[in-house]
């Protein structure tokens, strides 16, 4: 996608042009050496084993599909679970309106307190779960 | 927008000392400002669309800090990148106008967190010791970006395009995160199209609010506090109505608040560009005697740093809606 791979390139090439021997002419490449490392862009990485209280992918993938929508973001676009929120331009409105888009698609109370800590998608649903948990619990 | 990859080849060598010879690369220098006085309040904003020079944004791009640059790196997209870059170089720009013997550079600007998150001014690093401290508060839609300024007084500022419709059902928002006496408010008015505006307005007060107390959105959460307008001059709290600007005070009452502090606060509301929700929050002056709060003094400014600068005030860009004089 090209808002991710934009990202990836111009970040790469950006720490790129602080080494005295990098090559801005790889912009267009797929694969990007940083300190001698090759850098596949986000897509293409294989995704990565999240260790412990990780939500489930069906959960990530809701609260994807809610952030599109409030956002307005194609359905394509790229947005998983690291994405951050305020980087796709969430501002506070938008967030609270997500909070609340969550709270009724999960049936859960998300505090003030909670809310404020969520910086990414995965974040959101790790809470989400965290609560739908408590919930069925009591 | 090809700008962008040119700019990653940024040189890191630019010299970054306090420096006159920095700004005749720039299309004119920024026109200085007398500081606000202790009663003011500045406002200054930028449109977006009105930057389209390549340039310029280059300039602007070379006024931020590398972290600065790294964060509009990482925003997904050419609208939202060029949105950061304005909102920096507006804080950056706006801030260096206000200088008493030494020009400051405003790429030698630093900035940090108070304990809770708020953006702040580190003086620290500036060579004017003499410097009295400005507080700042920045708020941007995607249309438009606005920062305010003051001497002495926090200050938090929120913007929201008049035309912004919820995804929500809007009583079933202002339930979820508004005070009980606002969403009788709200759902007093019949026609949906005030009520959306009037809920957008009253969300800016709030915001701003929360973020002139600069302690995070979980301090105040909306619903332990509501705004509402009291007219000055009967003492009596009008619900709706028009509203005129010089006979109305905004009022905070705060639930979680025994000793009242919440009325320390005066806001100013406006339309503002013709476009605009703007909501302004700033500490009430306590020389002030009596129970009564002096409308804000308020000083508005449209920029292009560095191009263009516009006092609006009076003008059709700067409508009072309630606060103002």
């Amino acid at each position: 996608m090209a808002s991710v791979t934009g990202t990836s390139i111009s970040m790469a090439s950006f720490k790129a042009s602080l080494a005295p021997s990098s090559r801005v002419s790889t912009l267009r490449s797929v694969s990007l050496p940083i300190n001698g490392k090759s850098f596949t862009p986000l897509r293409l990485r294989p995704a990565r084993f999240r260790v412990s209280c990780s939500a489930k992918p069906e959960t990530v993938h809701k609260v994807c599909e809610i952030v599109k929508k409030q956002l307005a973001l194609p359905d394509d676009s790229a947005v998983s679970g690291e994405s951050k929120f305020a980087a796709l331009g969430a501002d506070s409105l938008d967030t609270v309106e997500i909070v609340m888009g969550l709270e009724e698609e999960f049936g859960i109370s998300v505090e003030e307190e909670s809310a404020q800590s969520i910086a990414t998608v995965q974040d959101a649903a790790d809470l989400i779960e965290k609560l739908v948990e408590k919930k069925g619990s009591a | 927008m090809s700008w962008l990859w040119l700019r990653c080849r940024v040189n890191f060598t630019m010299n970054i000392r306090c420096c006159q010879r920095n700004f005749c690369a720039a299309s004119s220098p920024l026109v200085p400002v007398p500081l606000p006085s202790p009663m003011e309040t500045h406002l200054w904003y930028l449109v977006p669309n009105e930057v389209k020079s390549d340039t310029l944004l280059n300039q602007y791009l070379e006024l931020l800090s590398p972290c600065e640059r790294e964060n509009v790196f990482r925003m997904s997209g050419d609208q939202l990148r060029k949105r950061a870059l304005l909102a920096r170089a507006l804080v950056r720009t706006t801030i260096s106008r206000y200088q008493t013997n030494c020009q400051i550079h405003p790429r030698s600007l630093k900035f940090r967190k108070n304990i809770f998150g708020k953006p702040e001014v580190d003086w620290q690093d500036v060579d004017d010791r003499h410097l009295p401290p400005l507080h700042f508060n920045i708020s941007h839609s995607s249309s438009l970006i606005a920062c305010g300024v003051t001497m002495n007084s926090p200050i938090g500022i929120d913007v929201e395009e008049k035309q912004r419709k919820l995804k929500n059902n809007i009583l079933a928002f202002a339930r979820r995160y508004f005070s009980p006496y606002e969403v009788e408010l709200l759902t007093a008015i019949s026609d949906p199209e005030f009520q959306r505006q009037e809920l957008i307005k009253l969300w800016t007060l709030k915001e701003a609010y929360v973020k002139a107390l600069g302690r995070g959105f979980s301090a105040a959460p909306f619903k332990t506090f509501t705004i509402r307008f009291r007219t000055a001059m009967e003492g009596g709290i009008h619900v709706s109505g028009h509203r005129d600007s010089e006979a109305f005070d905004t009022v905070i009452d705060s639930f979680d608040d025994p000793k009242n502090l919440a009325n320390n606060w005066q806001f100013a509301l406006l339309d503002l560009a013709g476009s605009h929700y703007a909501a302004i929050c700033t500490e009430k002056d306590r020389t002030a005697g009596g129970k009564g709060t002096l409308p804000m003094k308020l000083t508005v400014w449209r920029t292009i740093p560095f191009v263009e600068d516009e006092c609006v005030s009076g003008t059709d860009a700067v409508v009072a809606i309630a606060g103002l004089t």
